[in-house]
């Protein structure tokens, strides 16, 4: 229970100090370059954790879409 | 020539970037035609006895007819040939058995739709898979948002599985020790008396946090929570359980529940015209396996359109509480664990690395110019991976297993029109 409690803890400041950060628009030009993404190629990468997960007993934990411009 | 000066230029990067990003904004101004994928991937696993090869070949079409809409279809098949020990022992019994071939082909269908509302977006998808002894179905909705000036993305996603696994036809009834194996997928989802279909019922939950902290770096953190329910054993893998010989099928528990928590970050090196990230997996679940993955990965840009990519993986695991290289008999980690039985080396004490690489050509056409005459914009890449496997304790009758490298090649091509 100490454990969740600290991870929530240090969830929150995080996410807290994540209004602190202010990337303007003009600035994302990096942000929306393909090498930032951590999707990456997702075809790719699906197939990798296909193969990972007959592998290997863990599961989960894989890149969602996220990063890039944020300009719709 | 010119384009080596220019890349020695960082003020001139950024430029290009910024005329990139303009165009990229531009380009999502006006509803995309259609996106079209072709992949390949290759999984070679070299051994004396049981090697195995898998083909993928994979398809995928996505039209965006309006701006704020996204359909998308596609399909993926796996052909697998090989050869398999069907029944596990350890060292004490000690029943060398022959690997045994097989060959099936895996077809998935899979489409969705995707909206895009201002700072939201909400897909739907679901896929069908089928082969000769497993029948697969899976829905999976998943939103997202922007906060913060669009610096903070949160996405969540709920996916349901319901696939159904070919088995004999033992009852309920019957006790573990004296179920068996399946010897083929013959006459699997048929009325035949010795075949029978069970469920594996599969739920996962997941969100995930996108941050951008300053223009050059960003951070991405998953949460992971999965449950399975029903047939959670391998129908073909039985495991000798008594000194003389006898072997039942494999026995795992019903229910598994699983976590996993990622944390990963990016940052681009601008005078390099590089992107280096990392990032770290803790998993665990209640068949108290507990692992860490650590990652990291390096892209470069060669030129303005072709760039290359290397990353290493390191994976780490402890055994299921119940997994134990021999049942027959001793103490552990050779002895018996319990009420149940696992032949499976996925739940054994293991580590592994892969190394590999991807090299990517992405070409676009300038405003108002098509590549190749006809395409927005043309992909084409080919990746390249090492993994090896080392296996603490798992063994074939006392012999360790030779399996634990493999090859993974993928090739892709793809269209915007």
């Amino acid at each position: 229970m100490r454990k969740i409690l600290g991870f929530l803890l240090v969830f929150a400041a995080a996410y807290g100090s994540a209004a602190c950060a202010t990337v303007r628009p003009e600035q994302r030009a990096v942000l929306a370059d393909p090498t930032m993404r951590f999707e990456g190629e997702p075809g790719e990468k699906a197939a990798t954790e296909h193969v990972l997960e007959n592998r290997e007993a863990s599961f989960g934990g894989g890149s969602v879409r996220g990063g890039g411009c944020g300009c719709n | 020539m010119q384009l080596r000066r220019a890349f020695n230029r960082p003020r001139r990067f950024v430029a290009t970037f910024a005329a990139l990003a303009a165009w990229a904004f531009a380009g999502q101004a006006h509803a995309q035609v259609a996106q079209v994928d072709v992949r390949d991937t290759l999984f070679f696993e070299p051994s004396k006895s049981s090697k195995l090869f898998v083909m993928t070949p994979a398809a995928a079409l996505a039209v965006q007819p309006v701006e704020w809409l996204d359909v998308h279809a596609r399909y993926e098949a796996d052909i697998v040939t090989g050869a398999t020990e069907p029944i596990k022992s350890g060292p004490v019994a000690d029943v060398v058995t022959s690997a045994t071939h097989f060959s099936d082909v895996r077809n998935q269908f899979g489409g969705g739709l995707g909206i895009v509302r201002r700072d939201a977006h909400l897909s739907v998808d679901y896929a069908y898979g089928t082969e000769s002894d497993y029948h697969s179905n899976a829905i999976a909705v998943t939103a997202g948002t922007d906060f913060f000036q669009k610096n903070t993305q949160i996405e969540l996603q709920y996916a349901r599985g319901f696939d159904q696994v070919c088995t004999t036809n033992y009852q309920p009834s019957t006790a573990p020790s004296g179920r068996t194996r399946l010897d083929s997928s013959d006459r699997c989802f048929t009325k035949s008396p010795d075949r029978a279909s069970r469920s594996v019922d599969l739920d996962t939950f997941q969100v995930g946090w996108t941050q951008a902290w300053t223009p050059v770096f960003a951070t991405q953190m998953v949460l992971t929570g999965a449950l399975q329910h029903g047939f959670l054993n391998n129908p073909y893998r039985s495991v000798v359980i008594a000194p003389a010989g006898q072997d039942a099928l494999e026995n795992h528990p019903e229910n598994r529940a699983r976590g996993a928590l990622s944390l990963r970050g990016r940052y681009f090196i601008k005078p390099i015209m590089a992107a280096a990230g990392g990032g770290m997996r803790f998993y665990r679940d209640t068949w108290n396996i507990l692992s860490e993955t650590a990652e990291l990965e390096f892209e470069k840009y060669i030129t303005q359109s072709f760039r290359i990519l290397a990353h290493g993986r390191y994976y780490h695991q402890t055994e299921a509480l119940f997994w134990s290289d021999d049942y027959t008999g001793g103490e552990p980690a050779t002895g018996p664990r319990g009420q149940y039985w696992s032949g499976d080396r996925e739940l054994s004490p293991l580590s592994s690395w892969m190394l590999g690489g991807r090299a990517l050509l992405g070409l676009q056409g300038a405003p108002g110019a098509r590549v190749l005459g006809f395409m927005i914009r043309f992909q084409a890449s080919g990746s390249f991976d090492l993994l090896k496997t080392n296996l603490k304790d798992f063994t074939w009758s006392g012999t360790s297993p030779d399996d634990t490298v493999a090859m993974i090649m993928s090739f892709s091509l793809r269209g915007e029109f």
